[in-house]
């Protein structure tokens, strides 16, 4: 059997196993969007821009059931760079390690008192190894912020669910790989709001679910 | 201390409140306003602190009672603003019992006002105009109490030297008969952060950094006199400090200051033949820091200069070494090591004598944060002064602040 051959079978095997997979596909109505931050600068030798972008509003999707624990740990990254996290709102596993490069040329010091996980990373710099990490082991929601730049957000969202997504900034998502069952699909928008609807999937079903 | 405990019992139950968090960051998100396409972003903060004190006679520091203990309640605003990329500008506003805490009414005031203008994108330089804090030094980019890990002020920059500015001493014995009771007359070798009135240029080459002003009013001058309502730009005063940066855990820095001190109503009773300007406070500092981890520390060094009427120049070494380690997300704890010496003079009887009582203080605080925007701050500190009838004076500080 040559490489060819092995490559079709496996084709068709991933073919076989994702049309056995639903999908949900939907929109969640997003609230306006979130006003920049201007950044202090009274005390600063060096002045560049003082307006710092933030995303447009978005959403997490995701499917609340029940499912087996990760095989193995799983990390991801989420980077500061030109004085703002690369992403504003991070949906992860529970359990998963998430690390802080600092892609910056300067110190930051990335803290959070929220109840699902509080942690100070104290002062590092873009070159410190190990990269600085924390796993997060409880469900909810974790503001981030800079000590150093007090203008800095970031928003993780710890969910049980190996199954979830972000919406685009219209409020589009396509969550694939879905096993089938009875599920409750929820749509976290903001710290305050959370949307459901429950849904039954079957094998090869394509659902769609707006959340107005 | 009763009605300090009443006062500081509702804030503590605020912080405890998980909803503060929440409810604080959606107020500073309605301060942030946007116009003109967006080319125009203000963003309105502020802070509420309330301050108490205890401590023994003379008062330490910037405090001005007669009393045992002071509470200081106090509003600050900040307005920061940006026009394009180039134009910055912010505002202070505070409202509490003066500048220097004492016994007087609540009262507002403005204490900084700026403009930036700062066309490279590279921050090799900006032009500044306004009412602002000095360039001196390493504290005052952290003066504000987010970024103060005490309630106070380090010695240099709150502890009253034997100078004064708004009389000139007939002799040497009146000079070196410093009265505590009147510490209000006299003058540290830099007033806190210094907002004076003027202009600044600053800007970063490599890990070199640099700022030069040119201001009303020098580093000594009091809080009436920085406005320019109050003190014009005949006799400017110049500073600059020259900052170097090996990496981003190493901070150092050389800063230095002339300036002519006396206020302009003492012009009649100068010797004869000199004028304002020819007494002048010289300031020279070295400044240092460190960053790294859960650690850091501060240092500073000021030797400075007067040239006293009647007396010659006299002379000062004040320093501190400040460190703050955080033990847990929450909580963190600091020292502070400050002293200040100073040099003989002649008393005009035939022997010589400091020209005021050495001094050093130990200040140890901490703090903790209830949340991002809430935090708490206990100070306690020991001070000794030669000569001094008690072998130290102790001071307690408790500081609570809200941001918003």
């Amino acid at each position: 059997m040559n490489d060819f051959t092995v490559f079709r079978l496996l084709t068709l095997l991933l073919t076989a196993i994702s049309v056995r997979c639903a999908t949900i596909e939907g929109r969640v109505a997003l609230p306006a969007a979130l006003t920049t931050h201007v950044k202090n600068q009274r005390y600063e030798v060096v002045s560049k821009g003082g307006v710092v972008a933030t995303n447009p509003p978005l959403a997490v999707v995701y499917l609340e059931g029940d499912f087996a624990p990760p095989s193995a740990p799983v990390t991801v990254q989420l980077a500061q760079k030109d004085l703002a996290f690369v992403q504003t709102l991070l949906p992860v596993r529970v359990g998963t390690r998430i690390e802080f490069p600092n892609l910056d040329d300067l110190y930051h010091n990335i803290f959070s008192l929220s109840r699902p996980k509080r942690f100070d990373l104290g002062r590092y710099r873009p070159e410190d190894r190990p990269i600085p990490s924390q796993v997060f082991d409880k469900t909810g929601l974790v503001t981030l912020r800079c000590e150093i730049h007090e203008h800095m957000r970031g928003l993780i969202l710890v969910l049980n669910t190996p199954h979830f997504i972000v919406t685009d900034a219209t409020g589009r998502f396509t969550l694939t790989g879905l096993p089938a069952g009875k599920y409750t699909l929820k749509a976290w928008v903001d710290s305050t709001t959370t949307r459901s609807q429950a849904v039954e999937l079957s094998s090869d079903s394509n659902l769609r679910v707006d959340f107005p | 201390m009763k009605w300090v405990r009443a006062a500081l019992l509702p804030l503590v139950a605020l912080a405890s409140a998980a909803a503060a968090e929440t409810w604080l960051d959606q107020v500073e998100e309605r301060l942030t306003f946007a116009a003109f396409n967006g080319h125009l972003h203000s963003r309105l903060s502020g802070e509420v602190s309330l301050e108490a004190y205890q401590f023994q006679q003379p008062a330490p520091g910037f405090l001005f009672t007669s009393g045992h203990a002071l509470f200081n309640p106090r509003l600050a605003l900040f307005l920061d603003g940006h026009c394009g990329e180039n134009l910055t500008g912010f505002v202070q506003v505070r409202a509490d019992r003066g500048f220097d805490p004492g016994n007087g009414r609540l009262r507002l005031r403005l204490d900084e006002y700026a403009l930036r203008y700062a066309p490279w994108s590279d921050g090799r330089a900006s032009l500044q105009i306004g009412q602002f804090a000095t360039v001196i030094g390493n504290w005052v980019a952290r003066h504000v109490s987010r970024d103060n890990p005490f309630v106070s002020a380090p010695l240099p920059y709150e502890n009253m030297t034997a100078i004064y500015d708004r009389e000139v001493p007939v002799s040497r014995q009146e000079f070196l008969a410093y009265d505590p009771t009147e510490k209000y007359e006299y003058n540290p070798i830099i007033w806190g952060p210094a907002y004076g009135t003027g202009a600044a240029v600053s800007g970063r080459f490599g890990k070199f950094d640099y700022a030069v002003e040119a201001k009303n009013t020098g580093p000594s001058a009091r809080p009436e006199a920085w406005p320019i309502t109050h003190t014009g730009f005949e006799r400017p005063a110049f500073s600059a400090r020259v900052g170097y940066r090996p990496d981003l855990r190493w901070k150092f820095g050389v800063s230095a200051s002339d300036s002519s001190y006396l206020h302009g109503t003492t012009a009649p009773s100068l010797p004869r033949g000199t004028t304002l300007r020819d007494f002048r406070e010289r300031l020279f500092a070295q400044d240092a820091a460190f960053a790294w981890g859960h650690l850091q520390v501060w240092a500073e060094l000021f030797e400075t200069w007067f040239e006293v009427p009647r007396v010659g120049t006299v002379r000062t070494i004040a320093g501190y070494i400040e460190t703050k380690y955080k033990f847990t997300p929450q909580c963190y704890g600091a020292l502070r090591w400050n002293r200040q010496g100073y040099s003989t003079i002649n008393d005009g009887l035939g022997s010589r004598q400091p020209w005021r009582n050495a001094l050093w203080r130990l200040d140890a605080a901490s703090g903790y944060r209830f949340s991002p925007q809430i935090d708490g701050k206990l100070q306690a500190s020991a001070q000794h002064e030669s000569s001094h009838r008690n072998a130290f004076d102790l001071h307690y500080a408790a500081q609570l602040n809200v941001r918003f």
